[in-house]
């Protein structure tokens, strides 16, 4: 089973996904509220998978992304935008995002392009 | 990407997408040479014939495909090689002369016959005009022009292809709703750079253009790129992007002929890099990027989904206005059924947006002719093109192709004089002639204006009388009248090519056709100044929407795009004109009354004017009042012929069938406004 890290600052969307991913056979090992926490469950749980969300207080989306592939290039982060965030998601693709579901999203959009990463 | 003539549907994609070429090249050329010189637009042609021989060759039409390969060469070197000296003239010949060819060509392929014409000739004066182009152009022998002849595709490459390198297309589609396409699209291609080179897409700038998310969605991305990976890897690879729906991928030039085997990269001119994606959009085509979402539909169809409509429209009628219902207390029910007619409405609305075609495609026709009749006539005719994206129903343009035709070329032959007759009228030698459309209430208006002879009303007006039209030279004519004359059959005589500038050739044939689609024709002229004919048509025959008026039992319908205003007379003065015609007095002006009542012989209730109702309607720029009982209602109503066994009756257009299941008859509103000039209230 997939093991997943939710990074996102609302907690209804990180409820949400988490509901949605167990419900599909994903396991929800950890939730981060900012990109600090991210990075730092990001070492200590080593999910298979992590959803990013871009903005968030303190530190970033694309800013932990980086932080995480620096120290695992393998990573595999999947960015959660919003529309009209084309300009960073780019730089997230760059600096090594394996992907990104944009807001507001459906379950079966969610489970469909995290499943690729199963 | 199949090849093979008999392969139905890859056939009516070829034939509708090259006749659009087709089409496109001509309306380039045209507008090249009234620009003064092809210059512009050599890369354009070049990218059409380069397009047309691609899809020829896959079709195994070879004739085809080496015509346009001929011109397309010319094109190349033109724009290479940019030589000094180019007679732009002879040049625009050879490739309408070529478009008319493959044109021809295309129609035999349509009727199931084989298309088997004989381009050689017109290769061969292709290939002299090049090899004099060189012979001026640069010092090159012209020998070096056979070498040329196998079939080139210029990719626009800068590298030679490498051994182990492959070369792939790929159309790739995301699923829908995913967001962001373009965004993907970028992404697809940051990671295939890691293992592919040369990499090019269709929208080219997709990278940085936002907009283009909404392209893809519809359209696909296709990319193009070489790689040492073998088909299986990249499929591999496109399998794990994330929500990619479906793509089509193979080597690049899979599926062509035989013939395309022996096809170069082109390395004698390196194509800059700015145009790459361009050259990148010629391989494979545009065209066929921009028609994916576009499905022909048989006109069959159309029509029996239009003729539903129409019965929905009235079956909504019959259900929801059933005098059964009237006096019940029925808030629920009423609420459903203006729901009903809400999406009934909208259904309408575009089941006729559908059916709407732009008259740019057959405006632009006529260009060709003016361009044609200029070269022969050795007059100087500008067309001026306006409104063409002005919208009609399909079945109209259908038929008003011909009539359209017919009046520019009698406005060029007839109606522009010469440059040397021009100037002794003191005219500038270039005559000018202007096609317009526009949407005029529930009509669409197309005219033709010429600042030509004109036309000279008392040479028609003798003409007529001798005709027997009119009776004696009537002065009380007017000139409208009196020019409409020569929509009659009479006049269509050789004599009257020369006598009255010919505005008579043929013109009853117009005239019919136009009536047939329900249209009028109006003329308008000054001698010697200019000419204008306009046709007026309806923007779709089938569904108006109307003005329910009630006249003692009856019901009559009337357009409601011509109706002015309606009102209750009380304090407004009616009185007789010398004809003993009533006319009603308002706001300063004088409007002729029509009593339905009478001029249906009715038993009517209401026969003083403050009992009933007045609805002022305008046709022609000329309004009259209609005085009826009451009015009913506005309703979409779907309009009938009448019966055959009746006569054509003056003033009613047709019936229609109302929600209680009654007839009420449309009136005529030209008709009637027309009758009421020449005084008929009998």
């Amino acid at each position: 089973m997939a093991k997943v890290l939710i990074v996102d600052d609302a907690s209804f969307i990180r409820v949400s996904l988490k509901m949605m991913l167990e419900r599909n056979g994903f396991e929800v090992v950890g939730e981060a509220e900012n990109g600090t926490v991210a990075v730092r469950k990001y070492l200590e749980l080593k999910p298979d998978l992590v959803t990013m969300d871009i903005t968030m207080p303190e530190v970033d989306g694309v800013t932990a992304l980086k932080s995480i592939i620096q120290q695992d290039p393998a990573a595999k982060v999947v960015m959660i935008s919003a529309m009209g965030q084309e300009s960073t998601v780019k730089e997230a693709v760059i600096a090594g995002a394996v992907g990104f579901i944009v807001k507001p999203f459906k379950e079966e959009q969610v489970i469909k392009g995290l499943s690729k990463f199963r | 990407m199949t090849g093979g003539n008999n392969n139905s549907p890859v056939l009516g994609l070829f034939v509708f997408e090259t006749n659009q070429l087709l089409e496109q090249l001509e309306r380039i050329i045209l507008d090249g040479e009234k620009a003064g010189g092809l210059a512009a637009a050599i890369n354009e042609v070049f990218r059409v014939m380069h397009t047309i021989k691609g899809s020829a060759a896959m079709m195994l039409l070879d004739n085809i495909a080496e015509l346009a390969h001929a011109l397309e060469d010319v094109f190349y070197y033109l724009r290479e090689e940019q030589p000094g000296e180019v007679d732009y003239s002879s040049l625009a010949d050879m490739v309408l002369s070529a478009a008319d060819f493959i044109r021809n060509e295309i129609a035999k392929l349509e009727n199931g016959d084989n298309p088997n014409g004989d381009p050689a000739e017109m290769i061969g004066s292709i290939r002299c005009f090049l090899q004099a182009l060189k012979g001026c152009g640069s010092d090159q022998p012209c020998a070096a022009a056979p070498s040329v002849h196998a079939v080139q595709y210029y990719i626009g490459a800068k590298k030679p292809e490498k051994a182990g390198v492959n070369t792939y297309e790929a159309c790739i589609f995301f699923d829908e709703d995913c967001g962001m396409e373009n965004v993907r699209a970028f992404m697809l291609v940051h990671e295939l750079k890691e293992f592919a080179e040369d990499i090019r897409y269709l929208p080219p700038d997709v990278l940085d253009n936002d907009d283009n998310a909404e392209a893809i969605r519809r359209e696909g991305f296709r990319l193009y790129f070489s790689s040492r990976n073998t088909l299986e890897e990249i499929r591999e690879f496109l399998d794990r992007t994330m929500f990619l729906k479906s793509f089509e991928i193979q080597p690049a030039g899979a599926g062509q002929p035989p013939a395309a085997k022996k096809r170069t990269i082109d390395l004698e001119g390196p194509v800059p890099e700015a145009s790459a994606p361009t050259a990148a959009q010629g391989t494979d085509g545009t065209q066929a990027v921009g028609k994916q979402n576009f499905i022909s539909v048989n006109v069959g169809k159309m029509d029996l989904l239009m003729d539903l409509v129409g019965e929905l429209v009235i079956a909504e009628a019959m259900v929801s206005q059933n005098p059964e219902l009237r006096g019940l207390p029925l808030d629920g029910f009423y609420k459903a059924a203006r729901q009903l007619r809400k999406i009934t409405d909208e259904l309408q609305d575009v089941v006729m947006s559908i059916r709407m075609v732009p008259l740019a495609a057959t405006f632009h026709k006529t260009s060709r002719i003016v361009r044609d009749m200029n070269k022969k006539l050795n007059k100087q005719a500008e067309l001026e093109i306006v409104g063409g994206e002005t919208e009609v129903d399909k079945n109209i343009i259908e038929h008003l192709s011909d009539p359209l035709m017919h009046l520019i070329r009698n406005a060029v032959d007839h109606g522009i004089e010469s440059p040397g007759e021009r100037e002794q009228a003191g005219k500038p030698p270039a005559g000018k002639l202007r096609l317009e459309a526009k949407n005029a209430g529930g009509e669409v208006w197309i005219m033709v204006q010429d600042d030509g002879r004109g036309l000279d009303r008392e040479k028609i007006l003798a003409k007529a009388v001798e005709r027997g039209l009119t009776q004696g030279i009537d002065n009380s004519l007017t000139d409208k009248e009196v020019y409409s004359f020569i929509l009659h059959p009479g006049f269509s005589t050789k004599e009257t090519v020369t006598e009255f500038s010919g505005r008579g050739v043929g013109m009853d044939v117009v005239a019919q056709n136009i009536e047939k689609i329900g249209g009028s024709i109006h003329i308008d002229s000054s001698l010697g100044c200019q000419t204008t004919i306009t046709i007026r048509i309806p923007l779709t025959l089938a569904i108006i929407d109307g003005m329910n008026i009630r006249v003692g039992r009856n019901i009559y319908t009337i357009p409601i795009n011509s109706i002015r205003e309606s009102f209750r007379i009380s304090g407004h003065r009616t009185f007789r004109d010398t004809g003993g015609a009533e006319m009603i007095m308002l706001r300063g002006e004088c409007y002729p009354i029509l009593r339905l009542y009478e001029r249906y012989r009715i038993q009517v209730a209401a026969e003083d004017l403050p009992d009933g109702i007045m609805v002022m309607i305008e046709a022609d720029d000329k309004k009259i009042c209609l005085f009826a009982d009451a009015l009913l209602g506005q309703q979409q109503v779907v309009v009938k012929a009448l019966p055959k066994y009746l006569k054509k009756t003056q003033g009613i257009a047709g019936c229609t069938l109302l929600g209680d299941g009654s007839v009420s008859l449309i009136l005529d509103v030209s008709g009637l406004v027309g009758g009421m000039g020449s005084g008929c209230c009998s």
